[in-house]
Parts: C-alpha cells; sequence; structure tokens
C-alpha cells in the first residue's frame, strides 16, 4: 500500500507540551478509560512482585513481615551469582552470534537475487513461532548423547562430534534460534534503503560480500544495534531452552534459577522468586529502555524511500553457493534437526543406543493425548486463545495505540514507556503475579466494599465480587496475561501500520467535518485494516509458543499446551511432549499457512 | 462583505523557552467572491496562516472570524475545533481516503452532514460533473491522474458549499506543462462558481495569474498587500520587490535627493531614480549613503547610443530562452541582465533605466 | 417376556444401583453421608499424580457414587502446596482432597490446621504408620528402585544391594552415566536421599560413590526413565518404583530391582481440607481410596502399590512383601518426623553436604 504522506516535510510541532490540551476541558473519556485500564493491567502485577520481594514469606501469610531477607538469601547463595554470571554469557554469545548472522541472511534474502526467496523467507522465521522448550527437547532428541543422529554419527565416525548438554552449545543454539529477531529488523532496515549506494560500490570494483560488510550493514547499523540489544534481554531471560539443556550437567540461569527456587526450600519461596525477578528485572528494564531509544534513532536515519529510490538486487553470480551454503546450514542445524527430532520420537514407542527405528513406529502417544481430556482441552484452549484471544489482544493494542496516535504529550509517553515494562519481566513471574491478582483482587475490593457500609456497596459485594473470583479459573485470566506480557510486541507492530497514515488524509476528513472519533472510525481505521490482520497473524503465533506465563495460571479448564509442555516435561512424559509439540507445530504451521495464503504480510 | 477576518495572529511552535514564533501578529480578510494568495518564501509562515484559518494549528493570540462566527479568539480562550469550522481545505498532496472511491471521497463531507443518501447522490454528481470528473465516480485515487486526483479534492472541497475553500499549495505537485493549464482552469472555476478563496503558494507567477489579491508574507508578518499588478509594479519594500519578478541590483550611492526622487551614482554615471517606501512611510529611510537601486530585468533596453538615464556595460554572455535572448552585461561590480529579441553582437552597449522604473529603498 | 417378570426385572436393575450405595460392611448411618455428598455433586481434588493414573479411579467412584462430579486437578506437589495455600488464604474456592506425594508439605498441612480430623471407615484396615492422628493417611506402597539399562548393564553388573551399587557405580563405564533425582528440584527425590542419610549406615560412602561416577540429576522420574531407556544414562537410584514398573512393561530396555538389604517405601498422604465445601464428597472418595475396591484400582490400573494387605495384583504391598521380605521394606510414617528437613537450616546443610560430596563435578 503506497504511503500516504507530504513530500515536502513540515517539521511538526515537538517538544514539552506539544500540542495544548483540549481547550475547553473536554476530558476524553474512551481514551482515559483505555489508559488507566492499561496502567492497571501493566503495574498491578509488577507491584505485587516488587512488594513480595521485600517480605519475608508469601504476602498471603499472616506471619509475614517486612524485611531483606530474600534478597539475603540470594545474594548470599553461590548458585544466584553462578546463575546470574551465565546469563550474562549466554545473552552476549547470543548476541554476538545473532545479529552478524541475522544481519548476513537479511542481505542475501532482501539485497541480492538468491534464488527462492520466496519460499525461505517464512522458513526463516520459524523460530519464533516454535517454543523454546520444544527446541532444546527436539535437540535432545536428535543430537543428544544417544540421539538419533548422534547415534548415525557414531556408526560412521566412531564417536559423536558434539556435546549438546554443554555450555558452549546451549549459547550457540540459543544463538541460532534468535537470528530470526535480528533477521527481522535487519531486513525492514535494509528494505527502505536506495540500492544506489549499494550499485556505486559494485561500480567501484566491489564484490557482493564486500557490499554487503562495507556498505548495507553499517548502513543499517542502527537498525542492528536496536536488534542486538533485543536479543541481549532476551538471552538473558531464556528458560525454556536451558530447561531441558542445562539440567544434565547442571547449567543455570536466572530463569531456570528461579523455578528452581520453587522447591529448594521446600515450601513456596515466593519471596526467593520475587527476588530474583526483581533483579531480572533491574538489568533487563534499562535495556528495554535503552532499545526504544535506539529505535528512535533508527528511524530517523534509514532514508524515507523518495520517488527516485529504487530496489535493484544486486546479483550474486558465483557467490551464490556460498550464500546459498550459509542459508542452507542454518536452516539445517536451526531447523531440521530439532523439528525432525521431535517428529520421530512422536512417531516412536522407545529410542536410544541399539534401538531399530522401523521396530518402534507407532501411534500411540497421539491416542494417549486424544485419551487424556485435560489434553484434548488443552489443544482447543491454545487454539481459542490464539484465534479469539489474539484477536481481542489485537482489538485493544489497537485501542492503546490509538490512544497515542498524534496525541505527543504527557499521556503518551506515559503509556509509551509503560508498556515497555512487561517485557522486562520473565514470563513465568508474569503469570504467577496475574494469579495473585486474580487471587486476591477480589477479597481486597470485598474488604473496602463491605467497610462502606451502604446498599450499593452491598449488592457489588454479592453479585460482582463472586464474578471476580471466579474469573481466576477461567481462560479470560490466562489471555489477559499472555496480552499483558506481548503488549509492547503487539503495540509496535500496530503502530508501524499506524505510522504509516498520513496525517493529512485525517486532517481532511476534520476539514471536511468529521469529529475525532469520526475520523478514526472512518479513516484511520479502515486504511490499518490489513496490517492489523498481520498483527492478528503474529500475535496468533506468539500466544500459541507461548509456555512460560500459563505454567502457574494451570487449572481444568485453562489448559494450553504450553504449560502443559511444561508440566509434562517436569512429570517426565516425554514421549506425550513429543506428540504434544508435533501437534502445536502443526498447529502453527497450518495457521501460518492460511494467513499467508491470505495474503498477510509477515513482516514490513 | 468579510467571509473571513483574521486579525493580529500569533502563533508559535513548540512552548515556552523553546518557542520558535511563526506568525507574529498577521492581519487580513478575504472578502465575498474573492481569491487572495498567501505568497512568500519557505518559512514565511503563509501554510501555517492557512492551517490555523482551518482549525489546524493552535495560534496563541488574536482572532479569527469566519462571517459572523468568531472560531478563535486567544484572548477568551475559544477555539473551534476544524470540525466544526465547516471551510473547504485542499491539501498540497491532494489527500484523497485511497479505500474510499472518488464519489465516496466526494460524498463523504455531506455524509457527515447527515444528509440522506438520495440528496447525496446529485450533488456530488453534480459537483463532479462541473469538474470534469463525471464518468470516474467509481474509480479509486490511484487509479486517477495527478491532475485528476487534484480536481478530486477541489470537488470534495466544494460539495457541501462552504463559505471560503482553503487551497494550500494546489499546483506545485503538478508537472510543469500541467501547471500552466491548471492555472487557469482553477482560476476560471473559481470565478465561475463565485467562490471565496485563499490559496497559498511560493510561485509568485502563480499568485498573480490566479488571485485578485496577494498578501506577500515575510518571516511571520505581512509585508505588503494589494493587487497582484499593484504588488508588481508598485512594490514598497525591497523584499516585495524583489520576490516578485526577476530584478537586477545594482550598487549605488544617493547623491541627491528630492521627494519621491533621487540621484544616484552608479558605475561612475549619475541617474535618476524613483524612492519607493511604503505608504506613509518618512521617505528618510531610503536615504542611506549605500543603498541597493533595483530595476526590473524587463526594464532595461539595450542600445548602441548613448542615453541618459543609463550606463555602459560590455557584453558577457548571452541565453536563449526560446522566446528571447537574456543578456549578461558585466564590468566590475556591477552586473545587468536584460533581455533581447534577437542576439546581439559582443561589444560595449548602453543599457538605459528609464527613472520611473529604477527603483531605491 | 410376561409383565411380571419384566416389571421384576425393572425393580431389580433398579434396586441393585441403590444397594449398590452403600459398601458392604460399612455402619448403617453411611447412607446419610452417601445422601449429603450425592447433595453436593461435586469434588475437587488437588493432585500430584498423572491424571492418567487417577482416571480409573475417577471412573470407578463415578460409577460407584453416580451424581458426583469429581473435578481432579493435576499438578506437581509443590504447586498442590503452593495453590492450596493461596486460595485458602484468599477465601477462595479451593481443594476438598488434597492427595500428594510429597509427604512433607502434606504433614506440614495437616499439621498446620488445615485437615478436617475424620476417622476413615477402613482406618483399621491400613498399616498403622500410615495413618496420623485421624487427619493424615497414607494410600499407597511405593518403593525406591533401582532402575538399569537392560541391553548395556548385565549379570554381575546388576546390583542387588545398597553397597553393590556404590561399589558398580565407581567402575569406569559407568562415568557420567549414573542418574538420579535433583534433590534439590524434586521433594520425592529429597526425601528419599535424606532417608537414606538416616537409615544407610555406609551413606557417606554412597555419597562419594555418587561424586566418583558425576551422577547426572533430573529433576523427574520420566526424564530419568527415558534417559535410561535410551542408554544415555545406565542406571537410576531412588527412582519411584510404581513409574519404572510400569514403563518397564512396554519398555524391554528397562530392568528394575529393590535393593534387597533395605527398600525405602513411600506412600501419598491424602487429607481432606477442613474448610472444604463438599466435605461429604471428600469422606467419601477417602473413604473410597482407602477400601478393597479402590485399592484394587490403585494396584492394578493405576499402577501405584495398594498399601492394603488384603489386595492382590502384581503392583501390591503384598507382592513386595514377598519379594524383598518384611523386614526390609521401610516405609517412611506419616507423621510429623518428615517434617524434619523442612526447616531450612537442616535444608540447606542437608544439600550442601550433598553438593560437596555427590555433587562434585
Amino acid at each position: 500500500m503506497p504511503t500516504f504522506s507530504l513530500p515536502g516535510l513540515r517539521a511538526k510541532p515537538t517538544g514539552a507540551g506539544g500540542l495544548p490540551a483540549a481547550r475547553g476541558g473536554r476530558l476524553n473519556w474512551p481514551r482515559a478509560v483505555v489508559v488507566a485500564l492499561t496502567c492497571t493491567a501493566i503495574f498491578l502485577p509488577l507491584f505485587l512482585i516488587f512488594y513480595q520481594s521485600f517480605l519475608t514469606a508469601p504476602f498471603f501469610m499472616e506471619d509475614k513481615a517486612l524485611g531483606l531477607d530474600a534478597y539475603d538469601f540470594i545474594f548470599e547463595d553461590p548458585d544466584f551469582w553462578m546463575a546470574f554470571k551465565n546469563g550474562l554469557l549466554l545473552a552476549s554469545g547470543l548476541a554476538a552470534i545473532a545479529v552478524p548472522l541475522g544481519g548476513m541472511l537479511a542481505f542475501v534474502m532482501v539485497r541480492t537475487d538468491l534464488p527462492g526467496r520466496g519460499w525461505i523467507a517464512p522458513l526463516l522465521l520459524v523460530p519464533i513461532f516454535v517454543s523454546p522448550m520444544v527446541m532444546g527437547f527436539g535437540y535432545v532428541v536428535s543430537m543428544g548423547p544417544v540421539g538419533f543422529y548422534s547415534t548415525w554419527a557414531h556408526q560412521l565416525l566412531g564417536f559423536v562430534p558434539w556435546n549438546v548438554y554443554s555450555f558452549t552449545s546451549i549459547v550457540v543454539i540459543a544463538g541460532l534460534t534468535h537470528v530470526p529477531h535480528v533477521y527481522l529488523y535487519a531486513s525492514s532496515a535494509l528494505k527502505s534503503l536506495g540500492s544506489d549506494v549499494e550499485e556505486a560500490a559494485r561500480v567501484s570494483g566491489a564484490s557482493p560480500w564486500q557490499v554487503m560488510f562495507n556498505v548495507s550493514l553499517p548502513m543499517i547499523m542502527p537498525a542492528l544495534a536496536y536488534a542486538g540489544v533485543l536479543v541481549f534481554f532476551l538471552g538473558f531471560e531464556v528458560f525454556g531452552l536451558v530447561l531441558v539443556l542445562g539440567d544434565p550437567e547442571g547449567h543455570l540461569v536466572l530463569a531456570t534459577y528461579l523455578y528452581k527456587l520453587t522447591n529448594k526450600l521446600g515450601t513456596p519461596s515466593y519471596h526467593l522468586m520475587a527476588a530474583v525477578a526483581v533483579c531480572l528485572v533491574a538489568v533487563t528494564l534499562p535495556l528495554v529502555l535503552l532499545q526504544r531509544r535506539l529505535l528512535k534513532s533508527a528511524n530517523k536515519y534509514v532514508s524515507i524511500k523518495g520517488k527516485g529510490a529504487r530496489q535493484k538486487p544486486l546479483a550474486l553470480g558465483k557467490w551464490k553457493w556460498l550464500a546459498l551454503a550459509l542459508l542452507g546450514g542454518w536452516i539445517l542445524v536451526t531447523i531440521v534437526l530439532p523439528l525432525s527430532g521431535i517428529a520421530l520420537r512422536s512417531f516412536v514407542q522407545y529410542w536410544g543406543e541399539g534401538v531399530k527405528l522401523a521396530d518402534v513406529l507407532t501411534l500411540q502417544h497421539f491416542r494417549d493425548i486424544l485419551e487424556q481430556p485435560s489434553l484434548v482441552r488443552g489443544i482447543v484452549n491454545t487454539i481459542l486463545i490464539g484465534v479469539i484471544g489474539g484477536g481481542l489482544a489485537v482489538a485493544c493494542y489497537t485501542a492503546i495505540a490509538l490512544a497515542m496516535h498524534r496525541k505527543p504529550d504527557g499521556i503518551t509517553r506515559l503509556l509509551d514507556y509503560s508498556v515497555l515494562v512487561p517485557r522486562a519481566v520473565p514470563g513465568l513471574l508474569a503469570g504467577l503475579s496475574f494469579l495473585w491478582v486474580f487471587l486476591f483482587v477480589p477479597s481486597w475490593l470485598d474488604g473496602i466494599l463491605k467497610g462502606f457500609d451502604n446498599g450499593a456497596a452491598a449488592w457489588l459485594s454479592e453479585h460482582l465480587i463472586p464474578q471476580l473470583r471466579q474469573l481466576r479459573s477461567t481462560i479470560f485470566a490466562l489471555w489477559l496475561a499472555y496480552s499483558v506480557v506481548w503488549l509492547a510486541y503487539g503495540m509496535r507492530l500496530v503502530s508501524t501500520s499506524l505510522l504509516q497514515v498520513g496525517p493529512e488524509l485525517e486532517e481532511a476528513a476534520r476539514a471536511a467535518g468529521a469529529s475525532r472519533g469520526r475520523v478514526t472510525r472512518d479513516v484511520t481505521l479502515p486504511l490499518i485494516k490489513f496490517g492489523m490482520l498481520g498483527a492478528w497473524l503474529m500475535v496468533f503465533l506468539i500466544f500459541e509458543r507461548e509456555y512460560s506465563t500459563g505454567v502457574y495460571l494451570l487449572s481444568p479448564g485453562t489448559e494450553v499446551i504450553g504449560a502443559m509442555l511444561v508440566s509434562l516435561w517436569a512429570g517426565g512424559s516425554t514421549d506425550l511432549v513429543a506428540a504434544l509439540s508435533f501437534i502445536n507445530i502443526t498447529l502453527v504451521a497450518i495457521g501460518l499457512g492460511i494467513a499467508l495464503r491470505f495474503g498477510v504480510k509477515l513482516h514490513n | 462583505m468579510n467571509v473571513l477576518t483574521v486579525n493580529d495572529l500569533h502563533l508559535d511552535y513548540g512552548s515556552g523557552a523553546a518557542a520558535n514564533p511563526i506568525l507574529k501578529g498577521v492581519s487580513m480578510h478575504l472578502q465575498r467572491g474573492e481569491v487572495v494568495a498567501l505568497l512568500g518564501p519557505s518559512g514565511s509562515g503563509k501554510t501555517t496562516l492557512l492551517r490555523a484559518v482551518a482549525g489546524l494549528e493552535s495560534p496563541k493570540a488574536g482572532t479569527i472570524d469566519i462571517g459572523e462566527r468568531r472560531v478563535f479568539d486567544g484572548s477568551r480562550k475559544l477555539e473551534l475545533p476544524a470540525e466544526e469550522r465547516n471551510l473547504g481545505l485542499v491539501f498540497q498532496s491532494y489527500a484523497l481516503w485511497p479505500h474510499k472511491t472518488v464519489f465516496d471521497n466526494v460524498a463523504y463531507g455531506l455524509k457527515l452532514r447527515r444528509m440522506s443518501t438520495s440528496e447525496i447522490a446529485p450533488k456530488v454528481k453534480d459537483v463532479l460533473g462541473q469538474l470534469g470528473l463525471g464518468h470516474l465516480g467509481d474509480r479509486f485515487p490511484h487509479q486517477l491522474s495527478g491532475g485528476q486526483q487534484q480536481r478530486v479534492a477541489i470537488a470534495r472541497a466544494l460539495v457541501y458549499n462552504p463559505p471560503v475553500i482553503l487551497l494550500d499549495e494546489p499546483l506545485s505537485n503538478l508537472d510543469a506543462k500541467l501547471r500552466e493549464e491548471a492555472r487557469a482552469f482553477l482560476r476560471e472555476l473559481i470565478v465561475r462558481l463565485g467562490l471565496s478563496a485563499l490559496m497559498v503558494t511560493h510561485d509568485q507567477a502563480e499568485a498573480m495569474a490566479i488571485s485578485d489579491r496577494i498578501l506577500l508574507l515575510n518571516n511571520g508578518k505581512i509585508e505588503q498587500q494589494g493587487t497582484p499588478q499593484s504588488m508588481y509594479e508598485a512594490p514598497d519594500t525591497l523584499f516585495t520587490a524583489e520576490f516578485m519578478g526577476s530584478n537586477n541590483r545594482l550598487p549605488a550611492q544617493v547623491v541627491q535627493r528630492n521627494g519621491s526622487g533621487a540621484r544616484l551614482r552608479v558605475d561612475g554615471r549619475e541617474l535618476n531614480a524613483t524612492v519607493r517606501s511604503p505608504a506613509g512611510a518618512p521617505a528618510a529611510a531610503a536615504a542611506a549613503a549605500d543603498s541597493a537601486a533595483l530595476i526590473r530585468v524587463e526594464e532595461v533596453r539595450i542600445g548602441r547610443s548613448p542615453v541618459d538615464n543609463g550606463i555602459q556595460l560590455p557584453l558577457s554572455t548571452c541565453m536563449y530562452l526560446g522566446d528571447r535572448w537574456e543578456c549578461l552585461f558585466k564590468s566590475g561590480d556591477a552586473s545587468v541582465r536584460a533581455y533581447s529579441k534577437q542576439r546581439i553582437e559582443a561589444g560595449n552597449y548602453w543599457l538605459e533605466m528609464p527613472a520611473e522604473k529604477l527603483w531605491v529603498f | 417376556m410376561n409383565t411380571k417378570a419384566s416389571i421384576l426385572a425393572i425393580l431389580a436393575a433398579a434396586a441393585i444401583p441403590a444397594l449398590a450405595q452403600v459398601p458392604a460392611g460399612y455402619p448403617a448411618g453411611y447412607q446419610q453421608l452417601v445422601a449429603a455428598a450425592k447433595k453436593e455433586g461435586k469434588l475437587v481434588v488437588y493432585g500430584a499424580t498423572d491424571s492418567k493414573a487417577t482416571q480409573p479411579l475417577i471412573k470407578d467412584f463415578s460409577a460407584l457414587y453416580p451424581g458426583i462430579v469429581v473435578e481432579y486437578n493435576d499438578m506437581n506437589s509443590t504447586e498442590v502446596y503452593n495453590r492450596f495455600i493461596s486460595e485458602a488464604a484468599a477465601g477462595g474456592d479451593t481443594a476438598d482432597v488434597l492427595w500428594s506425594s510429597a509427604m512433607d508439605l502434606q504433614i506440614k498441612l495437616a499439621a498446620g490446621g488445615y485437615a478436617l480430623p475424620y476417622k476413615s471407615v477402613e482406618a483399621g484396615k491400613i498399616p498403622g504408620w500410615a495413618v496420623w492422628k485421624d487427619m493424615a493417611y497414607g494410600t499407597t506402597f511405593e518403593p525406591a528402585a533401582i532402575v538399569y539399562n537392560k541391553r548395556l548393564v548385565t549379570g554381575a553388573e546388576i546390583p542387588q544391594t545398597h553397597a553393590d551399587f556404590a561399589r558398580i557405580i565407581t567402575q569406569p563405564k559407568f562415568k557420567d552415566k549414573v542418574t538420579t533425582y535433583d534433590i534439590e528440584k524434586s521433594g520425592v527425590g529429597f526425601m528419599f536421599m535424606s532417608q537414606d542419610a538416616q537409615d544407610y549406615p555406609q551413606f557417606g560412602a554412597l555419597q562419594q560413590a555418587f561424586g566418583a561416577a558425576r551422577v547426572r540429576v533430573q529433576s523427574s522420574t520420566g526424564t530419568m526413565l527415558e534417559r535410561i531407556s535410551s542408554g544415555e544414562n545406565l542406571i537410576g537410584y531412588n527412582v519411584l518404583g510404581s513409574y519404572a514398573l510400569v514403563r518397564a512393561k512396554n519398555d524391554p530396555s528397562l530392568g528394575v530391582v529393590l535393593p534387597k538389604d533395605y527398600t525405602l517405601i513411600m506412600s501419598r498422604v491424602l487429607f481432606i481440607n477442613k474448610s472444604a465445601k463438599h466435605p461429604n464428597a471428600a469422606k467419601l472418595w477417602l473413604d473410597y481410596m482407602l477400601s478393597q475396591r479402590g485399592q484394587t484400582i490403585v494396584a492394578n490400573e493405576s499402577k501405584l502399590y495398594a498399601i492394603r494387605s488384603d489386595v492382590n495384583g502384581e503392583t501390591t504391598s503384598a507382592e513386595l512383601i514377598k519379594q524383598v521380605g518384611e523386614k526390609n521394606l521401610k516405609p517412611l510414617a506419616v507423621g510429623p518426623q518428615v517434617m524434619e528437613y523442612l526447616a531450612p537450616a537442616k535444608r540447606m546443610a542437608f544439600l550442601k553436604q550433598w553438593k560437596d560430596t555427590a555433587g562434585k563435578k
């Protein structure tokens, strides 16, 4: 869709204050409601975590007291420091691998004439949509000490040349699986470059690889920096991969250390977990804010495509084989190996050294799944929460984005930073804090209402509170947790579309006499329709693969595949894990296929 | 009767310490059936003024009245939002809604005014017909040419008969050739429909061709206003003179002054010139020793024989412009351009500058 | 068919469920309990046992007492505790019955006043150590077994006693290939290991052996069994026998052996929530779990070892007694002793000791 905006950019008034507030004291009610709800949903759970970390016992126990015991404990625990150090190492290693690789892959896919780009593009994004736990599990089954491929390698070479449980392997795998994040940003930045700079380099005598390293990638340095910070803090928060691969040799990172704390003292150590979460957030939150700063500069840097800049792909010539090798290698290691492992494991009875594959193929695991009502419910719930929940989430994100649209005032800045906050909290703790919110807020409200002593309050107490209590065990609680955790991600998708609507289109409607509400309804929303569809698809995929947030919200009726995978893994039913993962991946693939068929773009 | 009155409008971008004043006290009026052009270099505030009238920018102080209705009053903190001002606005980029057909684009304003479909259809068809777009109602904007898009934008602004139609650089998006045709078309349309129009442009030729009155803005203030003829032929300030038309600027010294006349020393010769100043302003301002003397390029007459009010300069170069030659005469500091019907030979020429056309400010 | 006969048949058919309401041998007043439970109509259970294993019990219970819907929440043992405690504190809906393999946590709750004292009708039929103050009841009799890979560990390498095990795993073949629970993560694993520390005089040597073999710890039984089955690990210690046996039935790679010098026995503890919303249904469930009918299902369909001695089957206490000998079975008594290591200081000290010796890499 063409971008409609003024060719001669007029400097828009910015700065403190910007446009004055609505004259005449008109309060924008819809906006106020949206802002209030959003801030509650973001800050209430966070506050609970923070508060909990300064208590000596779970906050709902009578014997709790304010104290720094929790922090004392974790700071004295050598495991904590090891986990912290490992987290930093993992994050740095991950970023060091993902950023260059992602940039190179983006260049190859976007700026060159590599054959087959059309169908490779969706493949590159697959790791984003497969749960890291599932990936980890896939690696164990395919490349573990007695994995399928390891056994073949053993037969061929006499030894297994890799150890998938070593910390190095974990870093490498984590790095490779985060390449798509960098790829997304790098490719979108590269798309906005005019091709004349690269053509000038070619004319001077540079090969495509030199062009890439000396011209294209340096020109998108801000986008790469942004992506680098993103994958760094994603790496710091990594949970599922290390949960599966880190156990055998005891490699801990902060998220798995937190999970371990669930049982370390025998009884629940919520305060310890909260303290670890606060430490984690202390590292990730500044990174998230930094990332936002970088995004602004990344946007300014990339040239707006004028009429003249054409996009002519760089001819690779004989370099195409190297490019294909690079791509193929990445696809092999990151996608084919683990996924084939899962597929195989879900169809075999058991496996290992000395077992002949052909003897043990079976569909029993899938039958087992269908026999368990909770698992079937889980699959259904996952589809529902992805499709319907995803759509609802996008609607909410759009409402929030509209509350910030073209209103550069203090409220917009508040929202801008607020939506970043949930990103910094590990999904595990976010889910737990939502459980607490749903558990305790009705009681607190009840207490307050009972204190009021009038008819309306009593009526509310009788009718509203029990309904609120019921919410916890409905899928609404899960949906809310998911939507808040992925708020920043979804908002970015919607805002990108909103940014493409030229302001004069809305001004023209106002000049014709449309009120702000009508402008939104008649002009803005129809124009971002397509972008919203794309956002819905992305949110669907993200919800499908979510696993850590729902762990603590699991109850009959709210099972989803991701959370069940975690609990099944913990319970050791690896065959069910494999089969369920296989189903999950299939669901994602189907969803992706349908959407792509309808022309929804995966990224701008 | 004034359909639009602006009084002492002040507007800043930003606020507090970082405030950047754009309009510094602008007053103007627009009469019914008049076409007024807001002319000026970029940064002069003309577009800002237009947008302030439309309600898309918020001024700091002053008043804006549409007919009898006060839509902005800085002292009373009254500011009517854009959607309630009932003006038509044609954007520089046309801003046609890409998801609506041409018909729907034009009909939208009527829909907002709660007209029924049966009433809307004939009105829209009528306007489209008047603009030569009758057959394009079902097309989408991206299927139209630039000129057609412009006309749709105009139709959209006109359809609900606003008292004033505002146009923001209406011709700047068109190719040079189209621009000339569009100029005529626009003027004819406005006159035929009896519209009152306020138009922003940076092109003085366009402003002179289309408008009844020109307001020349300089750095947030009105430098001069008047009919195109008076602006061109009787500029009050150096800025106005230089903006409207192609000029020669000569270094000169005022030797003598008497009333509205002056005697200048230019390039060793003494010439008679006319002192121009804003009406009512004392002529003393022009009595500085070193002033600029200005004469329009087309007023310089090239000749071989000596003249009274002229200087002699050798020919430097001649450029062919199709309908005439532009010749440059240069010697030291002084350089003069003049037009000639034919090519002229190298050599010294006498350049006559009639006193009433040689201006000093 | 003649009418009389058919009427009789119908009456008989109707009578059977009515008769089957109260199991044989129960006190007369039990009928009222059943009626009250049916009025409640629902039962919420929080349990740490796999739904797959619990399904047969629920089905049978529903057949026995139709009209009572059993909602079984399958979560891990810490979750059972955490959820229950936070929900009880919030005053919201929570479980009626808690059934978990974490004996220490269950006793802590019972001792903390969360359990409803109720003398089960079947209380006399289970061993005395499995009942605590009529509040908490042990329901199973699960051994801690040694599991090995049949294809790769043969003959003399299969340990028959703890001393055997400690000796065998120090052989080079077993380096990096021995597994047991991560006692930091697994409640059951911690319980077994801490009990070993108390019961086994050469525990220190065993810890050293683990260290020498560079034991690989896992967080769950399933993972351990998977790794042993595939050959990634060769042998596992203190693996929960019930799961191991179920898996070994279908997986020819797994072999299970109960140490002959002593075998630890744990029992899944069940108690009724004092503030249960459906207390009568909960009582029915408890009685059912301890009844011969229920225990038969526990043994033969859920494959969790039945604790009642009068139940026949492979996975029963009777069978175990036959295999190992009664004096070598060391059940963990259902009582406050299991809470000993919940005290943070003691627990941390044990964990540190473990990590310094066995956990050394």
